[in-house]
């Protein structure tokens, strides 16, 4: 590995947020690939973090600002890439948002972000999403999975309902729908034919990828 | 223009208001000074009739002088050294320090989890775990061993605690004769340097007379000889409510404080200046079991009562905390570890010892002690109050966070999130399936585990070749 790319996913590993995009310039000066910056500094990087965190060694707030370090050195190779990064490249699309009726989207954000840092597009719909919302991004950026969250035992049945559209839309069977939030459980994704549920976030990009393999 | 900062109250409790802080010392001063104490020792006796005390047959009476003089005398701070000699434990204003318990029958042995007899190494366990744990500040010997000579216990007991640790010691003996011996350890584990014990002790001696109202003989001898060699006195009587003392717990303070008392006044006759901790052990005996309890809140109240008692008198304090009357670490070794230690620190009483008691006192416990270490902790960060400042405020974090939805990924939440928070080490709050998938351990068996490998990896600082052989030396040269 070239010493850069090391000192750029340590630099993400320590959110050194104030050190990245020098690093990052500097790596593209020396006519290292976006791609490479991309796989081997930054979602290696978020890879160490989320270890990290399972582990008990970092915290949230630490999570948060290795992501947001590596979103600044993203923006600075982002237009690099798309010449560079080919179809089989990317992770995949993730279309994720609260249920209808619910506001609820610390718990979200959270798994938007690690998401993010593991190299996913995500696509975030925010709060009170009806079923058709969820439907008419999916179509729009040709998701191939689909993160839903309640907070309430009262708008945990709004996901149920949303699967239910994605099953009229023909959708169902081309994208992975994904669970999460305090009341939900995995007995309940069953139920509903969601394919997936994590309890946390570094729960669900591991979630997310075992999806992906399927 | 800048501003003072807000000041930040530390929670703290008294007991007694100032009035019944002087109604327990009058009782006090009349039970020394009317009933008197049987002293059953004939050169404590002369020492003290030679003071001005009046002697009828055995028992001895102090006129309130003595007492005023020995508190003049002592020191209103007792500083101990750690075994390297460097100065750690402060017993002064508002500050505390938990430590272990002496005499235990039983152990919990840490493989098998059986209560046993305790054996030698079950001391030594206890020491290198302490040594380990943050929270724990001293050692005492946490059970007498049955697998060395009955009269070496304590010699072998103070052999473990020098060589599994480096913190200060409290310790018992059986007559004065032992403690000479464990007075010798001492100086050898300061490389023969006496003056330098004598300056700087890291040891305390735990002396206790016999409720009601007895000094026997061999606590006699034993004060004497720590007294002459300058080593820190503790001298708590149980005075039990309801057993050795009255069932109502001011009448049982007011003795325990006139026997300990006694105490003070013969250590400073015997030498000037003796450092010297206040504070009887009043719990109650049950009246259903005849148990002397180690997990009610009355010891608390009268231990926190007795922290007040010693603000009169200008001498640091001696406590309990952190046991239980349970016999395994349950719900119950929790809740009752939990109030004593809560209010050992709310009543900032200095030198709290007992931590990881089980039975009564009558069992030692490593998972009682590591369960401690973290209550310790919890009730610390609650004493320490609530900053109130600028940067705790947080009112510009307020205003640029007011539409987004979480101060999660915010700096100031990355700058502070260490100090603003506690963090368990033991306790859990992982979610379900995360708790799941670890194995889906309970307190107690995530205790076990803890002590386990605080057993099976912690080595504290050694000590030069020559000290250990020559512990070793003393104790083979016997008694």
């Amino acid at each position: 590995m070239a010493d850069i790319i090391k000192e750029i996913h340590d630099a993400v590993v320590a959110y050194r947020k104030d050190a990245i995009v020098e690093k990052v310039e500097k790596a593209i000066n020396e006519g290292i690939e976006a791609r490479r910056i991309l796989h081997d500094g930054f979602i290696a990087a978020m890879d160490v973090v989320g270890e990290k965190y399972s582990q008990g060694d970092m915290f949230i707030p630490e999570m948060l600002a290795a992501a947001q370090s590596m979103k600044l050195g993203l923006e600075k190779i982002k237009p690099l890439l798309q010449g560079e990064v080919a179809a089989e490249d990317s992770k995949g699309v993730v279309v994720i948002g609260t249920v209808k009726d619910d506001i609820h989207d610390i718990g979200k954000n959270l798994v938007a972000m690690m998401l993010e840092g593991a190299g996913f597009e995500v696509h975030d719909i925010g709060i009170d999403n009806p079923p058709e919302n969820f439907v008419a991004k999916v179509k729009e950026v040709n998701a191939r999975v689909l993160g839903m969250s309640a907070l309430l035992t009262t708008t945990m049945p709004n996901m149920k309902e949303a699967i239910d559209v994605l099953k009229d839309e023909g959708l169902y069977d081309k994208v992975h729908v994904i669970v999460g939030g305090a009341p939900v459980s995995q007995q309940y994704a069953d139920e509903i034919g969601a394919g997936g549920y994590a309890a946390d976030a570094v729960a669900a990009v591991e979630a997310v990828k075992n999806l992906l393999k399927n | 223009m800048k501003q003072l900062p807000v000041e930040t109250l530390r929670p703290s409790m008294r007991i007694l208001s100032d009035e019944q802080v002087q109604a327990i010392h009058h009782a006090a001063m009349e039970i020394m000074t009317s009933y008197g104490m049987h002293v059953q020792d004939e050169e404590a006796v002369q020492i003290f009739r030679d003071a001005g005390a009046f002697v009828e047959k055995d028992r001895v009476k102090i006129p309130e002088f003595l007492v005023q003089d020995a508190l003049n005398s002592a020191p209103s701070r007792v500083v101990l050294a750690n075994q390297k000699g460097e100065r750690c434990l402060f017993l002064e204003e508002g500050k505390t320090y938990f430590g272990t318990g002496s005499d235990t029958i039983y152990t919990i042995d840490p493989e098998t989890r059986v209560r046993r007899r305790v054996q030698v190494n079950d001391v030594g366990n206890f020491a290198r775990v302490c040594d380990a744990l943050p929270n724990i500040a001293f050692i005492m010997s946490m059970g007498n061993p049955v697998d060395v000579p009955s009269e070496m216990v304590y010699m072998y007991e103070f052999a473990q605690m020098v060589k599994n640790s480096n913190l200060p010691i409290v310790f018992c003996s059986d007559t004065g004769k032992d403690t000479e011996k464990i007075w010798e350890m001492a100086v050898a584990v300061y490389g023969g340097d006496r003056q330098k014990l004598e300056q700087n002790p890291f040891l305390l001696h735990y002396v206790e007379p016999v409720s009601p109202l007895i000094f026997n003989k061999t606590s006699v001898q034993k004060l004497i000889t720590s007294a002459r060699h300058n080593i820190p006195i503790s001298f708590p009587s149980g005075a039990n409510a309801g057993s050795g003392a009255p069932i109502t717990l001011a009448g049982a303070m007011a003795m325990g404080i006139a026997e300990c008392l006694f105490g003070l006044v013969l250590s400073q006759l015997v030498r000037r200046g003796v450092p010297f901790v206040f504070g009887p052990n009043v719990s109650i005996m049950d009246q259903k079991t005849t148990v002397v309890s180690y997990g009610c809140p009355e010891w608390a109240l009268t231990q926190g009562a007795v922290t007040d008692m010693g603000r009169f008198y200008g001498l640091p304090t001696w406590s309990y905390a952190g046991a239980t009357d349970s016999k395994r670490v349950d719900a119950q070794a929790g809740i009752e570890a939990t109030f004593s230690i809560f209010a050992a620190l709310a009543c900032r009483s200095n030198l709290v010892h007992d931590v990881g008691y089980i039975e009564y006192g009558t069992t030692s416990s490593l998972e009682q002690l590591v369960m401690a270490n973290e209550i310790i902790d919890m009730a610390r960060f609650f004493m320490n109050g609530l900053e109130v400042s600028d940067n705790t405020l947080a009112l510009d974090v307020i205003g640029r966070n007011r539409d987004r939805s979480s101060f999660l990924g915010d700096d100031h939440t990355l700058q502070n999130f260490r100090t603003a928070q506690w963090y368990p080490k033991l306790l859990d709050r992982q979610n379900y399936p995360a708790w799941e998938k670890g194995g889906s351990l309970t307190m107690e068996e995530r205790l076990q585990e803890e002590a386990s490998k605080i057993l099976s990896s912690h080595q504290p600082d050694s000590k030069p070749g020559e000290v250990l052989e020559k512990i070793d030396n003393i104790i083979a040269a016997g008694i």
